[in-house]
């Protein structure tokens, strides 16, 4: 891992070349949410194959672009597509960009992803703010040399998920009559979909929705000390007892018809923290009074 | 993934060019099961070696010869020894048969294992139908790059295992008077066994039996399109509360002891297969059917 430091910081250099402005979220957007990055004031934006050593996307309806612009008054750098473990890239490298987003000065990273519902009391196009996580992956993106600079070599998952950010993301859902659930996120690797008897071992383990992404990013970003906020759009209902085979197209298609409900919160999230001072900046502000 | 499809041309080049004849159904036979081999009129066998791409097989009880012919009317193409993840092969290695069965031309996978059986009414010798799976070997063999000329990026998993020939293996299995379950087979990669912790686990999330192998077969044998039927041996019970030593070699003498009941069960299901197949086929006088069709290929190869 001890690589990975003079790689991001190549990668960082070469955004910072283009945009020199401190972004104070990230975003990752997920199956389907390619529509939000659209409504980014965009200063400047990158195929992921012009920034050194960001991998390149291959999954359906996924792009592979980066956007740094202004979203809600809030400075912003966007992941249009993500990769995944299941296209066979190491788990270090499908977070790359969340250690460059890092470097850039980010505080809080949002992700979404498209998942399964496992937990029968939800439907399609629902919204769940992930609460917390399993990792059935059978990875992780920390296995290595730990770099100390990067982050501590076990860290603490207590609450990977910021509090107040699942509070004010369910808010913001009631006030705008937006179905919005709180629960447990698991992560296979897939690619393929899972038998109806692994629907029912995940839903007895206590998952409420699953997908193949955004657990080795969260684990990245708490290794490297970011808030995060996760959303996932329950795309098909997995129900072990009435399984029907579902279709890559109409998973896109229940995402894309979501999307607008997910960018409701994620504006609403944005204009929180563009009318909040920046941490650091609030500590310095604070302490000026005091002199 | 891209490199697969040349390997698959190469392997199932090099089969025809000693067995120019398409197959309708492919066997894989699984620990202790390989004198079932024997039941086929081999009409050309290959050592894997001699297959490009072909891995070897290592593991106990696995010969590693591919043995081309028929059983009964039914032209087959039997898997005598198959590969497994604790071999240290990747999974795409270990599935690339079942790849290249397909491109030879066969419908129906037919998958016998050896197992560990997790349900305390499960007597060693009794068979499992298996009916759902869940992949627990901490791998995929479709992750890396989808080549979609050879199947979907997320294959739908709602229905691996052909119902019908379930519901028909046991039906076999009433009529030749012998115990067979239907139930969960859980995969892991091994080498070793499981402990006690491990058995209350997998028992407690939905498995009945428990084994090495299968999965990646049955994951790709689903991206592909084929239908599955997948028998397992249970070789020994796995009690936790009065867990007992298991050893490669009983396990290898509990599969042979119960080798007739698979035989039977594969057999049957081959020759209703060709019965249902004489009949879809209006042309069929009964010595004639798919299984005799050849490939057009034929006169120049041979």
């Amino acid at each position: 891992m001890l690589h990975l430091a003079a790689q991001i910081e190549e990668a960082a250099s070469t955004i910072r070349a283009r945009w020199d402005v401190v972004p104070r979220a990230g975003l990752i957007l997920g199956t389907g949410l390619g529509p939000l990055a659209r409504q980014i004031e965009e200063h400047a934006s990158w195929d992921y194959a012009d920034i050194p050593h960001f991998p390149v996307s291959t999954a359906t309806s996924h792009r592979g672009r980066l956007i740094a612009g202004m979203l809600s008054g809030v400075p912003v750098l966007a992941m249009e597509g993500r990769v995944h473990g299941y296209e066979g890239y190491p788990l270090d490298q499908v977070t790359f960009p969340v250690r460059v987003m890092k470097a850039l000065g980010i505080e809080l990273l949002i992700l979404t992803n498209a998942g399964g519902g496992l937990n029968p009391q939800f439907a399609n196009g629902d919204i769940m703010v992930i609460e917390d996580h399993i990792n059935l992956m059978g990875a992780n993106p920390l296995i290595g040399i730990n770099d100390e600079r990067l982050g501590p070599r076990f860290p603490d998952m207590s609450c990977p998920y910021d509090p107040e950010l699942i509070k004010r993301g369910l808010e913001l859902a009631r006030q705008a009559d937006i179905v919005a659930h709180r629960g447990v996120f698991v992560a296979v690797m897939g690619p393929n979909l899972e038998t109806r008897a692994e629907y029912r071992f995940l839903r007895l383990i206590g998952a409420d929705v699953v997908g193949m992404s955004t657990v080795p990013e969260v684990i990245v970003a708490v290794h490297a000390g970011l808030k995060v906020m996760a959303f996932s759009i329950v795309t098909d209902m997995c129900l072990p007892d009435a399984l029907h085979p579902v279709c890559v197209e109409e998973i896109v298609a229940v995402a894309n018809r979501t999307e607008p409900k997910l960018r409701t919160l994620i504006n609403g999230i944005l204009a929180d923290l563009s009318s909040s001072v920046r941490s650091g900046a609030a500590e310095r502000g604070a302490a000026g009074k005091h002199h | 993934m891209f490199q697969l499809v040349t390997q698959i041309a190469e392997a199932a080049a090099e089969i025809r060019r000693s067995w120019n004849v398409r197959p309708a159904a492919g066997i894989i036979l699984g620990t202790g099961l390989g004198n079932l081999a024997k039941e086929i009129q081999a009409e050309a066998v290959l050592a894997y070696e001699e297959i490009p791409h072909f891995v070897r097989s290592t593991a106990t009880g696995h010969k590693g010869q591919l043995v081309c012919g028929r059983i009964g009317e039914t032209a087959v193409v039997t898997m005598e020894g198959r590969f497994h993840r604790y071999e240290g092969y990747s999974l795409e290695q270990i599935t690339l048969p079942v790849r290249v069965m397909q491109a030879l031309g066969i419908e129906l996978l037919v998958i016998s294992n050896a197992s560990g059986g997790l349900q305390p009414y499960y007597l060693p010798g009794d068979i499992l139908v298996i009916e759902d799976h869940v992949n627990l070997m901490g791998a995929n063999p479709l992750v890396g790059v989808n080549d979609s000329r050879l199947g979907p990026r997320f294959p739908d998993m709602s229905r691996p295992y052909d119902r019908a020939l379930v519901e028909r293996s046991l039906a076999i299995a009433r009529r030749e008077n012998f115990v067979a379950h239907r139930g969960v087979y859980a995969a892991v990669s091994g080498p070793n066994y499981e402990t006690r912790a491990e058995y209350r686990f997998l028992r407690r999330i939905g498995a009945d039996v428990i084994g090495m192998s299968t999965v990646p077969e049955v994951i790709v044998a689903a991206q592909v399109g084929l239908r599955v039927l997948a028998l397992s041996v249970i070789t020994n019970v796995c009690l936790p509360d009065a867990v007992a030593k298991t050893d490669g070699e009983s396990v290898v003498a509990a599969a042979r002891a119960a080798e007739h009941k698979m035989r039977r069960l594969v057999l049957a299901i081959l020759a209703e297969e060709e019965r249902a197949n004489c009949r879809q086929d209006s042309g069929c006088n009964g010595t004639s059917s798919r299984a005799e069709f050849r490939l057009s290929e034929e006169s120049t190869a041979s």
